[in-house]
């Protein structure tokens, strides 16, 4: 389960870019949620899965991971509960190491490096046998440099590599966003499979509209650091792609309203 | 070139093998251009002698100039992470520092240790075999022990996680490797490798002397870039031997270029040549990639 109380995270505060990205976020996430995230640019969204995993302190509020409290704890060490996936392809992987070094490195995910050797055939044989899911020939492709892959092979790495060490949360940020139509189908499938696989509580950040509905129980807006709609059960089940632009719609003249008001004032 | 002076030439390029393996564990493993080492170098070597004109061990004074040399390296990995020094201008501090240190470790300009024991006398007469092939001898051991450990070390899980680091930092935190650790391990092996550089430079040579350490970056990147151009590998086994095979190649090169006189060089051109070279080898990539985008454009266009 996470749980976010009262998060706030301001980005450089007390200059004059000082930016209040997240303000007052209160989310539960039950233990096997699969919830999608939308909002427009700079909503938040992002800043928010970076909280959880601990890249960004929070300026205020607090992060349970089931009843732990993790607010204080650094991004390494909350990578035994959390797995993710970057929006960007070459964020989620060393492109100078090899495949099978990459996919070492996230076997050991979370756990102390030793002094024995990072790969040998037995890791292989797993390694193989993962990448044999994706059909994409990478099972040959073992020792090639994760530079010389293409973005879509990339990535589909990094989401096997997200799932080669038990973790009960995913984080997915706009993780198919940088890939054609198709392989972002593969993409997607596969996440579906794992997440039914290991059964994880699952945060997807989303432009696509149509993913949001599709994928997952619940789906909450994000606008301007704050959750404007928490979306569920029936009400969801009924809801169509043009509800949610509709919804969309509504956020921005809300916004537009509000920066008219800032210019009177200014002016 | 005399038999002599090759064995020379062999000795040193074993030595600073060391060097270059050094060297290559901050710039191209951690990404971390670390101009320490020409002052750990220095350090090595003084508190090496110091310690055995004193009267120590020469074992022991070994170990500890290497040790000495490693704290060099964690201070400014200490300067770069806790205090956001930009790692080059921490490197620079350290080593500037470290060339008052030296001084003061010696307590004079140089150290000569022609009459004492070193880290070569129990082996002398061994087998029969003559004292300077002796020394080569055990410089290349050394050497090739200290590649092969390092390799073997490159290879398992924790110095994956260090290579990791070096190449992509969000993907290794993401995986729950903790950064500043791995870059504190790093810059202390390097500098530990190039302070028994520095002790065995000192032992073979006879001296220690605070000049001694100036340039020691550029060669050892010299011959980093020489190892590497050579032998296009993935193998840490064989990266890592590249680098001695490196130093000695670049050994070579310049004690021909030195010796033969239509080219006119003298010892105190050593410096300038050695700059040009690695500048040569480091500009060469760019320059062939441009060309080759520029190539593509003209053929699109
Ligand atoms: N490191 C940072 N420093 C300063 N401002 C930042 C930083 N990271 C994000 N921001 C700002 O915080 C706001 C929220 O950014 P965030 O990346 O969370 O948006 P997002 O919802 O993920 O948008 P997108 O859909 O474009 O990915 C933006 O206005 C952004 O400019
Ligand atoms: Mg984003």
């Amino acid at each position: 389960m996470i749980r976010c109380n009262n998060l706030h995270v301001t980005f450089n505060h007390g200059l004059p870019t000082e930016k209040l990205a997240l303000r007052g976020v209160d989310l539960t996430i039950p233990s096997g949620e699969f919830v999608t995230v939308i909002g427009s640019n700079g909503a938040g969204k992002s800043t928010l899965l970076n909280t959880i995993a601990g890249d960004i302190r929070t300026t205020r509020g607090d992060i349970f991971f089931g009843d732990r409290n993790v607010t204080k704890l650094p991004a390494t060490g909350r990578t035994k509960d959390i797995a993710r996936v970057f929006q960007d392809p070459l964020a989620g992987t060393c492109g100078d190491l090899t495949v099978e070094e990459n996919m070492s490195l996230a076997y050991g995910r979370g756990k102390r490096g030793t002094l024995s050797f990072a790969l040998n055939n037995k890791l292989r044989a797993i390694f193989k046998e993962q990448l044999s899911r994706l059909n994409l020939g990478l099972e040959d492709r073992l020792d090639s440099e994760m530079g010389l892959l293409s973005g879509g092979q990339r990535q589909s790495v990094s989401l096997l590599m997200s799932a080669l060490q038990p973790s009960s949360i995913l984080l997915l940020d706009e993780h198919t966003a940088a890939l054609d139509p198709k392989t972002a189908a593969l993409i997607m499938d596969i996440s579906s499979q794992i997440i039914a696989e290991k059964q994880l509580t699952v945060m997807m950040v989303t432009h696509s509209m149509r993913q949001a509905l599709d994928h997952g129980s619940r789906t909450v807006m994000l606008h301007e650091g704050k959750i404007i709609f928490d979306l569920e059960g029936k009400e969801r089940a009924n809801y169509e792609v043009k509800d949610l632009l509709n919804l969309f719609a509504q956020a921005r003249n809300d916004g537009e309203e509000l920066d008219d008001d800032k210019l009177l004032l200014g002016s | 070139m005399s038999v002599f002076a090759f064995l020379g030439t062999l000795e040193i390029g074993f030595i600073y093998g060391l060097v270059a393996i050094g060297v290559y564990i901050t710039f191209r493993i951690l990404d971390f251009p670390d101009l320490t080492v020409d002052g750990s170098f220095t350090l090595g070597a003084a508190v090496t002698a110091t310690l055995i004109v004193a009267g120590q061990n020469v074992f022991l004074a070994t170990l500890l100039g290497t040790l000495a040399a490693s704290c060099a390296g964690l201070l400014t990995a200490w300067l770069n992470l806790r205090f956001n020094i930009l790692h080059l201008l921490a490197s620079i501090l350290t080593m500037t520092a470290l060339y008052t240190i030296n001084l003061r470790v010696m307590g004079k300009p140089n150290v000569a240790l022609i009459m004492e024991p070193t880290i070569l006398t129990p082996f002398e007469g061994i087998f029969g075999i003559p004292d300077m092939y002796m020394k080569v001898i055990f410089v290349a051991i050394c050497a090739v022990l200290a590649a092969l450990l390092v390799a073997w070390f490159l290879n398992t899980q924790y110095g994956l996680a260090m290579r990791a680091v070096g190449s992509n930092k969000r993907m290794a935190q993401a995986n729950g490797i903790v950064v500043t650790e791995k870059v504190y391990v790093g810059l202390a092996l390097s500098n530990g490798l190039v302070g028994l550089a520095g002790a065995l430079f000192a032992q073979t040579n006879g001296f220690a002397d605070s000049t001694m350490g100036i340039g020691t970056i550029v060669v050892g990147l010299a011959a980093v870039i020489i190892g590497q151009s050579l032998f296009a590998s993935r193998s840490m086994w064989v990266i890592v031997l590249s680098c001695i095979v490196g130093s000695i190649l670049y050994r070579v090169a310049v004690s021909l270029a030195l010796n033969a006189d239509f080219l006119g060089f003298k010892a105190s051109d050593l410096n300038l040549i050695t700059a040009v070279l690695v500048a040569l080898a480091l500009v060469f990539p760019k320059l062939r990639s441009e060309w080759k985008a520029k190539q593509a454009e003209r053929n699109n266009g």
